[in-house]
């Protein structure tokens, strides 16, 4: 008897502690709130100093140079304190940033750069490093992601070859001047040319193929930002200091804390206001919505997410469309018609989703306007029953799911793939639940990412519809997805119409240096897809940013933030 | 002894190349490679994705892929890391000294409150004291180091700010002073409680019992019946016996913060080789992979071993040779 009453106590003290901390932590949280109302915020200006401490969801790999870096997490720190030449507007339309160009025909390039831009070493920033720069990726060659971006200037293979020692094709007129040739005149020669430089002077003498590991790269590294690389915690944090000499300006905001932290913990560090500024996944929106010392930017996207149906296969040199399961046209429309794209977007997506009727996001220059699209594709479950019937798909033997126009047996089979996130078994399943709602059986098999990935560019048997997702560069070319050639095009669905257009748009020959020619040849192309849906269009994504509101002066387009020098701190 | 280490080190070594020749396979089994996670259109060309896979060797045989790595392996060649781009030996001594550190401070916490609790248990069995220690090292059995870890984060990061949530020290103190190591203490101290968790409820429950039972023996009833007082026969007569067998879970303990470590690392954001490795699981970085498998394959043949050993050591009944 006197022993079970100790255990009792002993459980309801361990419970009262819990309680107790849980009190604790409200009361905490009413100061919060009262120090937040005292300090009226007042808008006085950009004021100088401060740290500014910004999260990375995942660790860096510490290769801190825009020639050599491949990975997320790397690039949001070197933009931090490296520019590139070039810049993208609003519309991802390139415009001058350090270098400026001038050209007739698009084949020969004449770059003038900006004179007093400094690297973080003192030496000043001229052609000659950008030279290096292309140099170093031609000299590695096709181990270089970016030797696609260099092989079109005119001698850059021949010297990656080692038959001619510099690139003919490039000349330096002075200093401040470089003349570029491109092997032929193509319509995005400048967005495909590689514009990055690299600093001779810190790099000389060491070979191209070990730089990647060189210190002047993963602990050291400089560039010609707003700030200054001061110290680096590998995988960990790294803090950068301003650089008081920034061609630009001088930066508002002393020091940036980069710093590397599991996405479970991003609330409340947010919460805390141990973090100012971070993206985060959609998920976890409402929450940080929730938060009162911070703001949630929203900003365009550029990824685009759809069903895939497999039309056929990819031969190893083209696609061959040979799958007949799916080759109706109004079956694929009668199943974009069945789903309710708005609510889905809405209960998946916390809101960041937005449908839309065509492969291109909405912020390229080159989409169609979504209305302008011959079909809506409006959530419609009588129309796609209609279609359904139309094209032969009909209930025979009674069971309430539709037969094949053979009067055969017909199961949709949907493939997504699994990560471990919960949500994605939940949003696969809806979509199986829309096409069983018009008469379409459905089932749902989660893969593993990996392994799905694999399945979908070998054409596995297994996979017959498929969820996917595109996330778009600068370059808005359709063409390395949906081109006939490409083993991207994971529906393999091949157009001789759409394909014309698309080789078109890029043809010099054809629509010259008028955008609004171009424009106007994806317009058609989009249209096409539009009709024929390969895939089912379904959504694009905005991206998100959580800022502290003690930061000022962040503005955001789809190409990301604004420069942060023009950042500043209110406390 | 010695004759006897020799000959289990030598044991170990067929051992470890059926584990490598396992781990390999079941490595290049997984679908995709290091290469297709990178995959995007308006960047990546395919044709620099084939001119890897063709470099890195994954259109080989698997069993000759197996070959060439072994070969290395062995002459200490541990291959190159497809994520950093730079040795896996370099990448992995960068992580080993912050694991170790967090091992090191885990198990000395563990001793010290497994002392403390343990002692004050066994010494006063059956009371509200022991009984509360009892139902907090309960509660510490049964919590996955995953639940505790967020937990721990929740109430002392989040709510009580006592510690940070996340990495191993504040970058903007200087390197080598006084704050820096205050700093890594401060950081590495609830991954370390929460590493530390389960062998502390295992060892004070040990180390209770085992007082309990001693306390019962003849040799201290002659002690009690000399008229020693109480605190020395505690201190001295029984804990002396007591705490002998406790060395022997040192080499267990070795494992364990190795394979606890994988969890309590990624939870905390703790850049360590716990973390490293599940990072390289997951983008499939193989050179990084295997060396780790390999490496703690060995620690946990080796602490066996120690355990083993210090059997011996602690009860010279039992016989090595």
């Amino acid at each position: 008897m006197k022993k079970s009453y100790a255990w009792l106590l002993a459980l309801m003290l361990v419970l009262s502690a819990f309680l107790a901390a849980c009190s604790g932590n409200e009361k905490a949280n009413s100061k919060d709130d009262e120090k937040d109302d005292e300090t009226p915020v007042e808008e006085t200006g950009p004021v100088d100093g401060g740290t500014l401490t910004y999260a990375l969801s995942s660790e860096f790999k510490g290769l801190l140079n825009w020639n050599f870096y491949d990975a997320d997490g790397d690039d949001d720190i070197i933009a931090f304190f490296d520019d590139g030449l070039i810049s993208y507007d609003e519309n991802l339309k390139a415009e001058p940033n350090i270098a400026s160009w001038t050209t007739d025909d698009n084949q020969n390039f004449t770059f003038t750069f900006e004179k007093g831009v400094k690297w973080h070493n003192g030496e000043e920033l001229t052609v000659n490093d950008w030279v290096f720069a292309l140099e170093t990726i031609a000299t590695i060659g096709g181990e270089h992601q970016r030797w696609s971006n260099v092989n079109t200037i005119e001698g850059a293979v021949a010297f990656n070859e080692g038959k001619a020692d510099k690139i003919s094709g490039l000349e330096v007129v002075d200093d401040y001047t470089l003349k570029v040739k491109f092997d032929k005149a193509r319509v995005n020669n400048l967005e495909n040319l590689w514009s990055y430089p690299l600093s001779q002077k810190e790099f000389a003498g060491i070979d191209p193929k070990v730089m990647a590991e060189s210190p002047q790269v993963r602990t050291n590294p400089v560039g010609t930002g707003p700030y200054k690389v001061n110290k680096i915690i590998p995988g960990e944090s790294v803090e950068l200091v301003r650089n008081e000499d920034y061609w630009k300006g001088k930066p508002h905001i002393e020091k940036i804390i980069v710093k590397v932290i599991a996405s479970e913990l991003t609330t409340g560090e947010l919460k805390n206001g141990s973090l100012d500024m971070t993206p985060f996944h959609p998920t976890i929106l409402p929450e940080v919505e929730a938060l009162d010392n911070v703001v949630v930017e929203r900003y365009p996207g550029l990824s685009y997410y759809y069903v895939g149906f497999k039309l056929g296969k990819y031969d190893g040199s083209k696609n061959v469309m040979d799958k007949p399961k799916y080759s109706d046209k109004k079956l694929r429309q009668a199943m974009l018609y069945a789903i309710d794209r708005q609510a889905w977007g809405e209960a998946f997506f916390s809101g960041l989703a937005k449908p839309l009727n065509r492969p291109v996001p909405t912020s390229h220059w080159i989409a169609a306007p979504n209305e302008d699209m011959p079909n809506q594709y409006t959530y419609d479950p009588e129309k796609a029953k209609s279609l359904l019937d139309e094209a032969g798909y009909v209930d025979v033997d009674g069971d309430g799911f539709r037969e094949d126009p053979a009067g055969k047996e017909f199961v949709v089979k949907f493939s997504h793939y699994d990560t471990g996130n919960p949500t994605f078994e939940a949003r696969a399943k809806a979509f199986t639940q829309y096409w069983e709602e018009v008469g379409l059986k459905s089932t749902l098999q989660m893969t593993d990412v990996n392994l799905y990935y694999d399945q979908i560019e070998k054409d596995d048997p297994a996979l017959e519809v498929f969820y996917g997702g595109w996330g778009t560069g600068a370059d808005p070319d359709p063409l390395p997805t949906w081109g006939i050639d490409t083993v991207w095009n994971y529906p393999r669905w091949v157009s001789e119409e759409g394909q014309q257009l698309l080789e078109d748009a890029v043809d010099l020959s054809v629509v010259g240096t008028d955008t609004d020619k171009r424009k106007d040849l994806y317009a058609q192309w989009q249209a096409i897809f539009n009709e024929e849906v390969p895939a089912l269009p379904i959504l694009e994504l905005e991206e998100v940013m959580a800022v502290s509101k003690r930061v000022k002066g962040v503005t955001f387009d789809v190409s990301g933030p604004n420069d942060p020098h023009e950042w500043w701190i209110q406390e | 002894m010695l004759k006897y280490t020799l000959r289990r080190l030598l044991g170990m070594i067929p051992m470890l190349f059926l584990i490598s020749i396992v781990v390999f396979s079941l490595a290049k089994l997984m679908p995709g490679d290091s290469l297709s996670g990178e995959i995007d259109p308006n960047n990546t060309d395919p044709a620099y994705i084939e001119e890897m896979r063709e470099k890195l060797g994954y259109n080989d045989p698997i069993h000759e892929q197996y070959f060439n790595w072994i070969t290395k392996f062995v002459q200490g060649d541990f291959g190159k890391s497809t994520r950093y781009k730079i040795p896996a030996s370099d990448i992995i001594l960068e992580k080993l000294p912050n694991t170790i550190y967090l091992g090191a401070t885990s198990l000395l916490i563990t001793y010290i409150l497994a002392l403390i609790m343990g002692i004050y248990s066994g010494r006063k069995p059956y009371t509200i004291g022991d009984n509360l220690i009892a139902g907090a090292n309960y509660l510490g059995l049964a919590l996955p180091s995953f639940i505790a870890g967020v937990f721990a984060i929740y109430f002392f990061s989040f709510n009580l700010g006592w510690f940070p949530s996340n990495g191993s020290v504040d970058i903007q103190v200087e390197d080598g002073t006084f704050a820096y190591y205050l700093s890594r203490l401060h950081h590495v101290f609830l991954p370390a409680v929460v590493l530390g968790l389960l062998s502390t409820a295992s060892y004070t429950q040990f180390l209770r019992n085992d007082i309990i039972e001693n306390s019962r023996k003849d040799f201290v009833r002659t002690a009690r019946a000399k008229g020693t007082p109480e605190s020395t026969i505690y201190n001295k007569h029984i804990l002396r016996n007591s705490i002998i067998p406790l060395i022997t879970f040192l080499g267990f303990d070795i494992v364990n913060i190795v394979g606890g470590a994988i969890i309590t690392e990624t939870i905390f954001t703790y850049p360590g080789i716990g973390q490293l490795f599940l990072n390289s699981l997951s983008q499939q970085d193989y050179p990084v992979l295997m060396a780790l498998t390999m490496m703690f394959s060995f620690l946990t043949l080796f602490g066996n071993l120690v355990a083993d050993i210090l059997y011996g050591f602690v009860d010279p009944r039992i016989r090595l040779d």
